[in-house]
């Protein structure tokens, strides 16, 4: 469709501008960035803050440009002492409740709030507190809310609703009384919040941030009794560089292998390893369930956000979710396993600690029963009850770990590039795609495809599931057998697969569903900010990855044959039942 | 003649709409149907289930309107308007008097919206404006308007709600 365009006057200079802009948009295409707060492209646009607003040639009064779309021959004037003052005065009023503590926040140096300040020139606030001081609600495992911190602006609202589907927090109260709450006040911890993290993703300010493991980390890593493995998520390579300050999607594996190393790490392993091992249960799960008439279509269990999303509303469902751990919990089984085991070490001793752009990691890493390896060695080792011990012991976010990089001085981007330990650092270029939205679902094809036709792969990329549209859905032909599979990313879209399955029209043998935005790569844990265009460019720097790697196929991975051949023997064997898969609960909707 | 029919609103759309909007009248009339005027959470949660609208935003409607209750009201309740109007014909002398009952001054400076006495007997609120500024100042008392209120008679409005003749009240409307 040919766009239409309209002729405008931004401060006094004629534009011809696309038709159906904001102000907002438009100012920003001829070179102004109009100062905001609320307005989050792609999220909300809720017209709270008032810090956008413009002057409109016959306007009553000044107009907010967020939410203000562009006429034929409007005169927008964007900077005046009237208009300079109005910001300034909608911004001094937003800061009259909030708590001006900005050296000691967690996201100082990283906040709107604080640089819209800075830019809009405040330099003192004028009007009292107002609103009664609250108490954060810690009741998550995995996310802190600050109230206290929080400006009303609602854009993890409209993310947590709008892109999740979930609702977990909304608007209450009225007036002075007015804050984002669970239902009932219950805390996040306790209603239907799935621990995706879009909201700490989204929040301007530290209203919403996630739970700080890095003290505890520092701890077990300065404990000279404790020997302390690290896991890296394949979306922080591309994440981690941004959050110490280089460009947006930088490709950082090895750098990140050696300033984990001088952080004090025993070993620097890859959840890429894992990842490759999830594709050899997972493949032969599927190919199980196709050849045994198992239930269809089976979904991919890596995303914890989406397991609890399932869990709390659409229990009926949770047969069609893979048994499969995600690679983190299975990096963590077999760290404290095989490794232990094959090192001598007490497993006890062991600490695994995950990199991951997530924080509903944190939460996962806790679930009752994520302790497989208590359970290996409980009778080894004749250990009680009270030893019990999980297989990941702490989650860490990209920004943790960027905090601990800055802590400790590590010169992040000047660093030589290293390579990850073995034998658990060894993965494929089909690990390094479960970053990205349908990376997932393009490993396992690479392996089931020659499995079960026990033919080499005619083309290696599968572009079909690539990129970021909602759900992408695509045609296999598996040697004559044809299976339709899709890919889903957000919360929303998974929601709209699971209701064509509970509806019984579900054409799918296979679906990939990430919780987040673009997969793992624009996870809640990941740095900030993170926008589509930033997306795109770590989805880039994932697929160059993959593209250099020698080895793009799990089954191909070195490790992989060894640590079956010396350990787990066989998919869906023994050990693997005991160490690699779990079940779900129903929690339904609270 | 072009009869627009084609372009009705389809009945599954209608349907829609009224799913997403009877939420309000619904929390009024459980509330109604509550034997001590509130939404308790298992209403709200079954309501929840019932009309798809999540929980959190029930809540929200819940907490926006000063009309719901989130907790047990009394028999009576007494609800003083705090507007300008009434608040400069000394309405705030008006709810000092009601609030020498034992714990209401606490929770209504704590930010509570409401006190509600232990018996359940009557309930203490307060309004930004009930429109009646001519009539300043202006107390509900059980849904009945009493004007130009003045500090003896809340006193004995009070006592005769505490003895149970709330009829007297009548005589001092």
């Amino acid at each position: 469709m040919e766009n239409k365009f309209v002729n405008i006057k931004i401060d006094g200079i004629d534009h011809h501008v696309t038709e159906g802009k904001t102000i907002l948009e438009a100012c920003l295409e001829t070179g102004i960035k109009i100062p905001s707060l609320c307005y989050l492209k792609d999220v909300s646009h809720n017209a709270s803050c008032a810090i956008c607003v413009v002057d409109v040639k016959g306007a009553k009064s000044l107009v907010r440009s967020c939410v203000t779309t562009i006429n034929e021959g409007m005169e927008i004037t964007t900077h005046s002492p009237a208009i300079n003052q109005a910001r300034k005065t909608n911004l001094e009023l937003i800061l009259a409740n909030h708590p001006k503590e900005c050296l000691i926040c967690e996201r100082n140096g990283n906040c709107e709030l604080q640089e819209l300040s800075a830019n809009l020139g405040i330099s003192e606030t004028s009007f009292p507190k107002t609103k009664p001081s609250e108490k954060p609600d810690d009741t998550s495992l995995a996310l802190v809310r600050n109230p206290d911190k929080c400006i009303l602006c609602g854009r993890c609202i409209a993310v947590c609703a709008d892109v999740q589907t979930v609702y977990a927090i909304d608007f209450a109260g009225r007036g002075l009384r007015s804050k984002v709450a669970t239902y009932q006040n219950r805390g996040l911890g306790n209603v239907a919040c799935t621990n995706c993290g879009q909201c700490a993703l989204v929040c301007p300010t530290a209203a919403i941030v996630e739970k700080d493991d890095t003290e505890a980390v520092f701890a077990d890593i300065y404990n000279n009794d404790k020997i302390v493995v690290v896991q890296t998520a394949p979306a922080i390579r591309v994440g981690i560089g941004e959050a110490m300050g280089m460009s947006e999607g930088a490709l950082v594996t090895g750098k990140m292998v050696s300033s984990l190393r001088k952080l004090g790490f025993d070993k620097v392993f890859d959840t890429q390893f894992t990842a490759d091992l999830t594709i050899m249960e997972e493949g032969f799960e599927l190919i199980s369930r196709i050849k045994n008439g198992g239930t269809l279509p089976m979904v991919t269990s890596c995303s914890p956000g989406w397991i609890k999303f399932i869990e709390h509303f659409f229990p009926k469902s949770l047969k069609h979710l893979s048994t499969c751990k995600s690679p983190q919990q299975m990096f963590g089984a077999v760290a404290k396993t095989y490794y232990a085991q094959k090192l001598n070490i007490d497993p006890r001793k062991l600490v695994v600690v995950s990199i991951m752009p997530c924080t509903a990691k944190k939460f996962e890493c806790k679930r009752p029963e994520m302790n497989s390896a208590f359970h290996f060695w409980k009778d080894k080792l004749n250990l009680t009850d009270k030893e019990n011990f999980y297989d990941v012991d702490y989650v860490l976010t990209t920004r943790e770990l960027a905090k601990m990089f800055k802590k400790t001085g590590i010169d992040f981007s000047s660093l030589p590039e290293e390579e990850f330990d073995h034998p658990l650092g060894i993965s494929t270029g089909a690990g390094v795609i479960f970053g990205a939205t349908g990376g997932v679902m393009e490993a396992a094809v690479r392996t089931a495809y020659e499995v079960i036709t026990g033919k080499p792969l005619p083309k290696i990329d599968l572009n079909v599931v690539r990129g970021f549209e909602g759900i992408k859905e695509a045609e296999l032909d598996l040697d004559g057998t044809k299976i339709k599979v899709a890919v889903a990313h957000s919360l929303k879209n998974a929601r709209t697969l699971l209701e064509q399955i509970e509806e019984g029209k579900s054409p799918y043998a296979f679906i990939e569903v990430m919780t987040c935005p673009g997969g793992c790569l624009g996870g809640g844990g990941q740095a900030i900010p993170t926008t589509w265009a930033i997306r795109q460019k770590r989805a880039d720097s994932i697929y160059k990855e993959d593209s250099m790697h020698a080895i793009r196929k799990s089954h191909e991975n070195p490790a992989i044959k060894t640590i079956y051949s010396e350990f787990l023997k066989e998919p869906l064997g023994h050990h693997s039942h005991e160490l690699l898969h779990t079940s779900y609960i129903e929690r339904g909707i609270f | 003649m072009n009869t627009h029919e084609e372009n009705y609103v389809g009945k599954s759309a209608i349907d829609e709409i009224i799913s997403k909007h009877k939420v309000l009248t619904t929390m009024e009339e459980i509330q109604e149907a509550s034997e001590y005027k509130y939404l308790d959470m298992q209403s709200m949660d079954y309501l929840s289930s019932q009309t798809k609208v999540p929980l959190s935003q029930i809540y929200s409607v819940a907490t926006f309107y000063s009309f719901f209750n989130l907790k047990p009201q009394g028999k009576h309740t007494i609800i003083v308007c705090r507007g300008t109007a009434c608040h400069t014909k000394g309405s705030k002398v008006l709810l000092d008097d009601l609030s020498t009952m034992p714990g209401c001054k606490e929770a209504l400076e704590a930010g509570e919206t409401s006190f509600t006495t232990e018996d359940r007997l009557i309930t203490v609120k307060t309004v930004a404006c009930f429109g009646q500024c001519a009539l300043a100042p202006v107390v509900a008392v059980d849904g009945v308007i009493y004007s130009n209120v003045t500090s003896e008679q809340i006193k004995k409005i009070l006592q005769n709600l505490q003895e149970d003749n709330k009829d007297e009240n009548i005589r001092l409307c």
